[in-house]
């Protein structure tokens, strides 16, 4: 057993040593194979962070959320809607929402605009989220003007600035009075953004759905499961730009594992060869040859992951971030709870390891089992 | 120093890093569990829809929100939105008004 | 086959270490370009002793050596391997005879690993790794411990004086001290028998002579050596305890060994 061993680390030593005689072109091979890594396993703690997020946050979001659609786009919907509705078995509350976009010319960012009395904002006071006071350069206190639909600015005092923690839900937001939204906007009386709806029973909630469409043919009720499975295919995997990066990724690693499959070098042929003449069989020299397959590959896997669970985790996937903003100015400062799924880097590992490691072996196969005589005739 | 010592030391300071990483994830997990309530809170007291996530135009800061062709929100030859519309496939929306 | 002395061979005299019984290797066997390399060829090489294969380029030489060296099978005809030593073969013991006909490819390969050291033409050596390393490399696959391995290596090289060179690469010596480093190789796993194919083939004759005082080293320590020369430096030496001559793959000047 220890001759076993003994033999096995011997072996290892003699791949280490054949490893580092090719110093730059393993050194380079190991980067890349660390960086494809590195995206990949980025990507999937990204997007499975950002998922069980959406899914224990928005467990918070209302039942249901009644739009209503004139020529086949969304417009207010008339708060007299209300009492029908609330009046559906089933149904324990009905609330107007009242919230909007405001477009901010002087930095660019898209403001989500909401009217609730909840915390109690004073007149022509907001409650403004991080990533808003971050853009505008704002704290408690100070002022933030908004223009209403005449183009007039109107001047508003910010009363608290949301917790950083709260980023993911609320870097945009800004909160206000309803009287004051309904002013800024010069909103339509009688008229709300959408309806929300609180379902006593959560079993019943495609049932009443189902009947406030039939009542109210204009509208179109939306129910929290569709909300969350959006979010269940968030960086969708099989889509767009995902696709895009994981094509490159797989790509440049088929080039790597091609060049080293198709191309056994004289010199690596002739090594073979004299490995076998002096006493090594072609067991051992095939273990040699995929000791060096997994050295690479398995430094690579572990450094490519460690390094993309801090990148997400502890830098915010700030590499990410020009992926993802495109055109938006407010870009919320991603404090993940780590989610770590063994199932998914299993898949990983089996697809990197492996087929890199077959890569290497089968290449040295050939010449593993040249009879060892012929390195006495070359 | 041996090669293979040097080479099963550092892959036994990577695993360990990794373990360590697997231990601070669940660690995270308790902390993260009041901070993800304050915002569930928060989500519900002002009945938000949506991660802010894009904030680029307006049909992409609310997906779970958004019309089935986002492309058609502003006017037929309005293109899809990038990144985010690449990113997000549209909502699935199961009923219609009949 | 002669002896250099001139007498009668006898034989409770000289213990035999590898015999060869009707041996013939042919390739391409029953196509239209089979060639015989050996021909029902018979003899016996001597323990300790030195001996050497004589012939020109084509007589089968180098085919012979293969054979003996357990690195490649006779197609037809038996070999025979008396008392080739330590843990050749499991459960075999030191003084017992194999036949190696018939064994399986891995104890070839161990018996080949264990009982012989080779000593290329073209010296074989491994490039860009050291000299160490290079001596070091036939004990690898044995299990053994590194450590015990290096310092024999390193004792290996002071014989051959060459142990100033143990951190260079081989391509920084010289034919001579390459020489040396093969031949220090050759010995690492304190094998019974060293097999030379043509070692003087590059060297000058002054290196030519020094390798032959080294053979007469080697056999001082009791190992037996087999060479396959047509240099005159070497199978004219007075070290040479026994020629085999050969010549289109048969015996010249003599028939089987009575």
């Amino acid at each position: 057993m220890n001759r076993c061993i003994e033999r096995h680390r011997n072996i290892l030593d003699f791949a280490l040593s054949s490893l580092l005689r090719r110093k730059g072109k393993n050194l380079s091979l190991l980067s890349v194979y660390t960086l494809i890594v590195f995206i990949i396993a980025s990507i999937v703690f990204f997007t499975q962070a950002l998922k069980r997020e959406a899914a224990l946050v928005l467990d918070g979001a209302p039942d249901l959320v009644v739009q209503r659609m004139v020529a086949g786009r969304h417009d207010p919907i008339p708060i007299a809607y209300r009492e029908r509705i609330a009046a559906i078995r089933g149904v324990s509350e009905v609330r107007p929402r009242f919230w909007g976009y405001y477009y901010e010319a002087v930095t660019g960012a898209n403001f989500t605009l909401v009217a609730s009395n909840d915390g109690q904002p004073s007149v022509k006071s907001v409650f403004i989220g991080s990533g808003v006071a971050r853009n505008s350069s704002l704290t408690e206190g100070d002022f933030l003007p908004l223009r209403d639909v005449k183009g007039t600015p109107v001047l508003f005092t910010v009363g608290k600035v949301f917790p950083s923690a709260s980023e993911l839900v609320a870097a945009d937001l800004i909160q206000m009075r309803e009287d004051d939204f309904r002013t800024l906007f010069d909103f339509p009386t009688g008229r709300a953004t959408d309806l929300t709806v609180s379902i006593r029973n959560k079993g019943e909630v495609k049932t009443i759905a189902a009947k406030i469409a039939q009542q109210f043919p204009d509208t179109r009720p939306i129910l929290k499961s569709e909300m969350l499975r959006t979010y269940d295919s968030v960086f969708d995997w099989r889509g767009g730009m995902v696709i895009v990066i994981l094509s490159v990724a797989v790509l440049s690693f088929i080039i790597f594992a091609w060049d080293k499959a198709t191309g056994l070098s004289a010199e690596e042929r002739k090594e073979i060869g004299i490995l076998k003449s002096i006493g090594w069989e072609t067991g051992d020299v095939l273990r040699m040859k995929s000791f060096e397959g997994v050295v690479i590959s398995l430094t690579a896997y572990l450094a490519g992951v460690s390094l993309a669970y801090a990148h997400v985790f502890f830098f915010s996937a700030s590499l990410f971030e020009h992926t993802l903003k495109g055109w938006s100015v407010l870009y919320p400062q991603f404090r993940l709870a780590p989610v770590v799924d063994p199932y998914l880097f299993c898949v990983l590992f089996f697809l990197t390891v492996g087929p890199y490691i077959v890569a290497t072996i089968v290449p040295s196969w050939l010449a593993a089992t040249v009879d060892p005589d012929a390195a006495m005739r070359s | 120093m041996r090669n293979s010592t040097l080479f099963l030391t550092l892959i036994c300071c990577q695993l360990l890093i990794c373990a360590s990483f697997v231990l601070h994830a669940r660690v995270s997990r308790a902390s993260a569990g009041a901070r993800l309530a304050s915002n569930r809170e928060l989500v519900r007291r002002l009945e938000l829809t949506d991660l802010c996530l894009f904030t680029e135009a307006r049909y992409t800061r609310h997906p779970a929100m958004a019309d089935r062709h986002a492309a058609f929100q502003d006017h037929p030859m309005a293109l899809e939105h990038f990144p985010s519309g690449s990113l997000v496939t549209p909502p699935d929306f199961r009923r219609e008004a009949p | 086959m002669a002896r250099r002395d001139g007498g009668p061979r006898r034989r409770h005299e000289v213990l035999t270490v590898i015999e060869l019984i009707e041996v013939s290797k042919f390739f391409n066997a029953g196509k239209a370009n089979q060639f015989i390399a050996v021909d029902g060829l018979s003899c016996a090489i001597g323990r300790g002793e030195v001996t050497i294969l004589k012939g020109p380029s084509g007589s089968g030489k180098t085919t012979l050596l293969t054979l003996i060296g357990c690195m490649a099978r006779p197609t037809s005809g038996r070999i025979l391997l008396h008392g080739i030593g330590k843990e050749c073969l499991a459960g075999c013991a030191v003084g017992d005879t194999v036949e190696i006909t018939s064994l399986p490819e891995r104890f070839l390969t161990s018996i080949r690993r264990s009982a012989f050291g080779f000593i290329f033409q073209h010296f074989n050596l491994v490039r860009g790794i050291t000299v160490l390393e290079n001596v070091m490399l036939p004990a690898y696959p044995t299990g053994e411990s590194l450590h015990e391995v290096r310092r024999r290596a390193l004792d290996l090289l002071e014989t051959f004086s060459i142990s100033r060179h143990a951190g260079a690469r081989i391509e920084q010596l010289s034919g001579g001290e390459m020489q040396r480093v093969a031949i220090a190789r050759a010995l690492i796993n304190d094998p019974v028998m060293i097999i030379a194919d043509e070692p003087t083939a590059h060297l000058d004759s002054k290196l030519s002579i020094e390798f032959m005082e080294i053979v007469a080293g080697l056999k001082t320590a009791g190992k037996s050596v087999l060479i396959a020369s047509h240099d005159p430096i070497v199978y004219d030496a007075a070290l040479a305890d026994a020629v085999i001559e050969m010549r289109d793959g048969r015996l010249v000047g003599g028939g089987t060994r009575p």
